[in-house]
């Protein structure tokens, strides 16, 4: 299972609709994807090391270097699907090459 | 998917105007009309202008159609609110908020849409059915409705619109 951390300020508006998009575009890419929404004050480098991708709102300061990359989601926010796909893409290639299962 | 169990999104005796000026302004005195309906909890404001701060929440609609003002839907953690709904505020003047997913920049935004969610799990996302109403309602529409300073039918074009869409 490829394990992805969205993360928002709140961890209930922004970050849940990322959680709710990766985890639907990717089964429908053919990914067995399981994705967690937090607030990004919660994140240390112990919890960012248990997740494969990272997909903040924005670019974000977590006060460390993550260890695991990074793609900012913000567009899907938009729910238009032209905004959307390059982050999907980048999601699915980040699959590829990191060979994540 | 809406159940018969959820609170309405929206009530009409909470639909706003604000002739404030900055973002601090309408924050507080939207605020403050939501701690004496007893809608959030004493702290909300702080933390809402703390998240403001540090993750804005402006959107730029551009994107979407050149001729629709910016909006915002500022908001905070789940237990400075007691409700789950969505206050809107027609903000007379241009309030400049910083862009939700680029921080360095600003724009002026003339509609907030502040999020109550004290329950983020298992329910239809909020932030969803905003950025569908957003995308989905004719950009016609949507100017004549953002224009709109009768909180009576904003409140009635919103409810209609958010019933359509889980219809």
């Amino acid at each position: 299972m490829i394990k992805i951390l969205a993360a928002c300020g709140a961890g209930v508006n922004s970050s849940h609709q990322i959680k709710d998009a990766l985890e639907r575009e990717m089964g429908d890419r053919g990914y067995d994807v399981k994705c967690d929404a937090v607030m990004v004050k919660d994140i240390t480098e112990d919890m960012i090391s248990k997740y494969d991708i990272f997909t903040p709102i924005a670019k974000t300061d977590l006060g460390f270097t993550p260890s695991i990359p990074v793609i900012d989601a913000g567009p899907i926010l938009y729910r238009i699907a032209a905004m959307a796909k390059p982050v999907y893409d980048k999601v699915e290639e980040t699959i590829k090459k990191e060979g994540l299962k | 998917m809406q159940t018969e169990k959820e609170e309405p999104l929206f009530v009409e005796d909470t639909v706003y105007l604000s002739s404030k000026t900055t973002a601090e302004e309408v924050i507080k005195e939207i605020s403050d009309k939501l701690l004496s309906e007893g809608l959030v909890k004493p702290a909300f404001y702080e933390n809402v202008i703390g998240r403001e701060k540090d993750y804005p929440t402006g959107i730029d609609l551009s994107v979407v159609d050149e001729s629709l003002p910016n909006i915002a839907i500022p908001h905070t953690e789940g237990e400075f609110v007691n409700v789950r709904r969505v206050i809107p505020v027609h903000l007379e003047h241009p309030v400049t908020f910083k862009n939700m997913i680029d921080p360095s920049s600003s724009m002026e935004v003339k509609f907030l849409f502040m999020i109550l969610n004290n329950d983020p799990e298992g329910q239809s996302n909020i932030l969803a059915q905003i950025m569908n109403f957003c995308t989905t309602t004719s950009p016609n529409d949507l100017g004549t409705f953002f224009k709109s300073t009768d909180t009576s039918a904003i409140y009635k074009f919103l409810k209609r619109s958010f019933e359509e869409q889980n219809m």
